[in-house]
């Protein structure tokens, strides 16, 4: 009795000194239960074998504005994420600590390790990654009798099929198009124009941009596709769950979307549209793990990052549907072949990553705000306010002072 | 003396509380962003020391320019359009009509409805095919039969006092009674005349007014510093909205104590409710119309919650105000934060703030108030 007695108070006692708590800022919305989910099923066992416990600090609203607080106050988390968008910004902060030596970044898909080097050193490990897809409502396809698109469309052909099934009626359109660059840019790539010259500069004049531009707001304009907020949506999955749109242009986080809000929708998904260049375009979206150079329990966290990128904890994120994970390995998953369509969503979402110009979603030190006159523009012109010369010559403008600011 | 030395000591003790907060979030928080606006401070750096080089570079700053001239905008003509909406719906309402309590809580509700839900419901209604512009089509659309009810309003009136008139009756020409009578009559003429098909909607094409994702301003073509962007517009409708009722409670409590008898000998000399109203209400409520021009100077200029919930879906230099581009500045998209130049547009719009009161206490103080 005696025995066991002391037994546990050792334990307690050693358990107590050696137990790690290790914070983790990221995302809120549905981010903490996965988490929770995450631990529960996966890995929570194996890290509380060895005196490790987590806890998830969501920060809700503008995360970047949060994180920057944080860390300059000195109470950012062990473990945060790291948007690729903003990436660079984050990173000059000095406060990620290089992995260098410390995680092997040879297991993860290159693009995405990429993202996240500067200098040479790596300074975080994608979590996931997502990249566009076309989505297409089966039912308005067959009702205007026209095929549904594959990967062998082009521009032209998948423009024509939008029209087709846009004839329909007048509350019926071919697809969403956003005025923003986040979804546009895909478009861009596939004229093998490029966010940035080797000197760091951006043409929005290029013929080939201009290109782009012209397809994209000449379908809106047209009337063929039409801009979320016109038809009291904030965003393309919500245009395509009123069954009123053919198409949606989106990465596999519209999957969980659908499967709640248009349980009955029946969908298809495939490869982004040829463009001029004979290549697809595509962004690269991904958020990644880093860890705070401030962390009082560095190995501890190293640990957790290496436990929340494992292979186990990956399956479970792609069987979820939540997201594509990022080690090359799970490429030949065989959840990828199920005939499911959500599976199917998933294995063009992976395979679009290495297909035609992908770039990543990220401009340089000046982030999020490189999209703001070009954004601005795509209003203007798909309002019929400004020509397309017009506006991208005053977009061009406003981002040279951008960049020269920023430099 | 001593007791007064004690009394002196429990004052501070009761004061404490209240002088360690203003000290540590007022005064300690003021000094550092009037030190960090001479710095190049990015929270991450030690500061370096640069003068005047961020005040300097708020002048040459596009989008700085652009939201002192959006806010400069927005205090002025919010701030004279609610001023005068909320006295004259505070006259409204110091009626003594049945059911006035009723009026006075519905009147009020915008006030207590959170301006975050309240924006998204503007974001709503100011949409290309949102509630305004569909409002607008529709009265387009109904104007004849519109124009045939006011001309069959107004017919029926004139005739009904004439025929009073002639009868020796004295009448107004907006005699309630017989007013009734003539929206009645008004009213089934123009039923009448729509169901025999004899008037019909006319064909107008949709109104599609771009209220948000424009650049275009009212007046299309203005010098810069007079042109109102149409999606500022926007928010001053919807500001104007929300911020009446606080000042109309402010005045409908300074109506109160404007004495009935004025009314009653203004009446007697013959003043109509219009000649009562300038003549008399305006000038008995001149103290309380300092206080409400003063705080919605201060609380226009500092406008930023709109703006933020507006956020993409109107193109960032046509809503910017000053307060936002602080913001703006210091979580800018990615980049590391600009503490210092922040920190310079803070000081400029606090100093601009306090210009204004000032400048406005002076013109109302030589008016004699």
């Amino acid at each position: 009795m005696r025995r066991i007695l002391i037994g546990t108070l050792v334990l307690a006692l050693f358990g107590g000194a050696l137990a790690q708590q290790i914070r983790i800022m990221g995302y809120g919305g549905q981010d903490p239960a996965i988490l929770v989910r995450l631990l529960d099923d996966v890995i929570g066992a194996e890290l509380a074998a060895e005196g490790i416990t987590l806890s998830y600090e969501p920060l809700e609203g503008d995360f970047n504005a949060a994180l920057f607080n944080a860390l300059s106050a000195g109470t950012a988390a062990d473990i945060f994420y790291i948007p690729v968008e903003t990436a660079p910004g984050i990173i000059a902060t000095g406060k990620v600590l290089a992995l260098d030596g410390l995680i092997d970044t040879d297991a993860f898909i290159d693009t995405l390790v990429e993202a996240y080097t500067v200098d040479g050193s790596v300074y975080g490990i994608a979590k996931d990654f997502n990249t566009l897809a076309i989505f297409y409502n089966l039912d308005l396809f067959e009702e205007a009798g026209v095929e549904v698109p594959n990967e062998t469309d082009t521009w032209e052909t998948f423009a024509d099929k939008l029209r087709g099934v846009a004839a329909l009626d007048d509350d019926v359109y071919g697809a969403c198009f956003p005025a923003g660059f986040d979804r546009f840019g895909a478009f861009a790539f596939a004229t093998g124009w490029q966010t940035f010259d080797d000197g760091g500069a951006t043409n929005l004049l290029d013929p080939a941009f201009v290109e782009a531009v012209t397809w994209y707001t000449d379908l809106v304009r047209e009337g063929v596709a039409i801009q979320p907020s016109d038809i009291g949506q904030g965003w393309t999955g919500g245009c395509f769950a009123t069954d009123n749109v053919a198409v949606a242009i989106e990465g596999a986080w519209m999957l969980g979307f659908l499967r709640n809000e248009a349980p009955n929708l029946q969908y298809g998904s495939t490869f982004m549209p040829i463009g001029p260049s004979g290549e697809r375009g595509n962004f690269l979206y991904t958020v990644a793990y880093g860890i705070n150079t401030d962390s009082p329990n560095r190995d501890a966290a190293v640990r957790v990052l290496e436990a929340l990128t494992s292979p186990a904890a990956q399956q479970w994120v792609l069987e979820e549907g939540l997201a594509i994970p990022s080690r090359t390995e799970l490429a030949d998953n065989p959840f990828f072949l199920e005939e499911t369509a959500e599976a199917q969503a998933n294995a063009t979402v992976f395979r679009g990553a290495a297909d035609g110009n992908v770039l990543g979603f990220q401009f340089g030190n000046i982030g999020t705000d490189w999209m703001t006159p070009v954004n601005d523009a795509l209003v203007a012109i798909m309002t019929g306010q400004a020509s397309v010369d017009d506006a991208l010559t005053e977009a061009q403008r406003d981002l040279n002072a951008l960049l020269d600011r920023a430099r | 003396m001593k007791t007064k030395r004690v009394d002196a000591v429990a004052a501070y003790l009761f004061l404490s509380p209240f002088l360690i907060l203003l000290g540590i979030f007022f005064v300690y928080a003021t000094g550092r962003a009037v030190y960090f606006s001479f710095t190049d401070y990015d929270l991450f750096r030690p500061p370096n020391w640069v003068g005047l080089r961020n005040y300097v570079a708020l002048f040459n700053d596009a989008l700085f320019l652009s939201a002192l001239r959006n806010s400069i905008l927005f205090a002025v003509i919010v701030t004279v359009i609610q001023t005068f909406l909320a006295l004259v719906m505070a006259s409204v309402l110091n009626q003594k009509v049945r059911g006035i309590g009723f009026f006075r809580a519905a009147f009020y509700m915008p006030s207590i409805t959170s301006s975050v839900v309240i924006t998204l419901i503007f974001l709503w209604m100011f949409q290309r095919r949102g509630l305004i512009n569909y409002l607008n089509e529709t009265l387009q659309r109904s104007l004849p039969i519109l124009l045939a009810f006011v001309l069959v309003v107004v017919a029926v009136q004139v005739a009904q006092v004439a025929w009073e008139r002639r009868r020796s009756l004295p009448a107004t020409w907006t005699d309630p009674a017989l007013l009734v009578v003539s929206l009645l009559v008004a009213g089934g003429a123009t039923w009448l005349l729509v169901t025999t098909g004899v008037l019909s909607p006319r064909d107008v094409p949709p109104v599609d007014f771009i209220w948000l994702q424009t650049r275009d301003t009212i007046p299309s073509g203005a010098p810069f510093w007079l042109a109102v962007p149409i999606p500022l517009a926007a928010i001053m409708i919807q500001n104007v909205f929300t911020t009446i009722p606080t000042f109309m409670l402010m005045y409908l409590a300074a109506l109160q104590d404007v004495p009935k008898s004025h009314y009653e000998a203004a009446s007697i000399d013959g003043a109509n409710a219009t000649q009562q109203f300038f003549r008399i209400t305006i000038p008995s409520v001149a103290p309380v119309t300092f206080l409400v021009l003063t705080l919605s100077m201060i609380g226009t200029l500092q406008m930023f919650d709109q703006v933020a919930i507006f956020g993409d879906a109107a193109p960032l230099r046509s809503v910017v105000t000053l307060a936002y581009f602080v913001y703006n500045r210091m979580f800018p998209g990615a980049q590391t934060p600009e503490v210092g130049f922040a920190a310079a547009g803070a000081m400029f719009l606090a100093v601009l703030t306090l210009a204004v009161v000032l400048l406005q206490r002076r013109l109302v103080r030589s008016e004699g108030y």
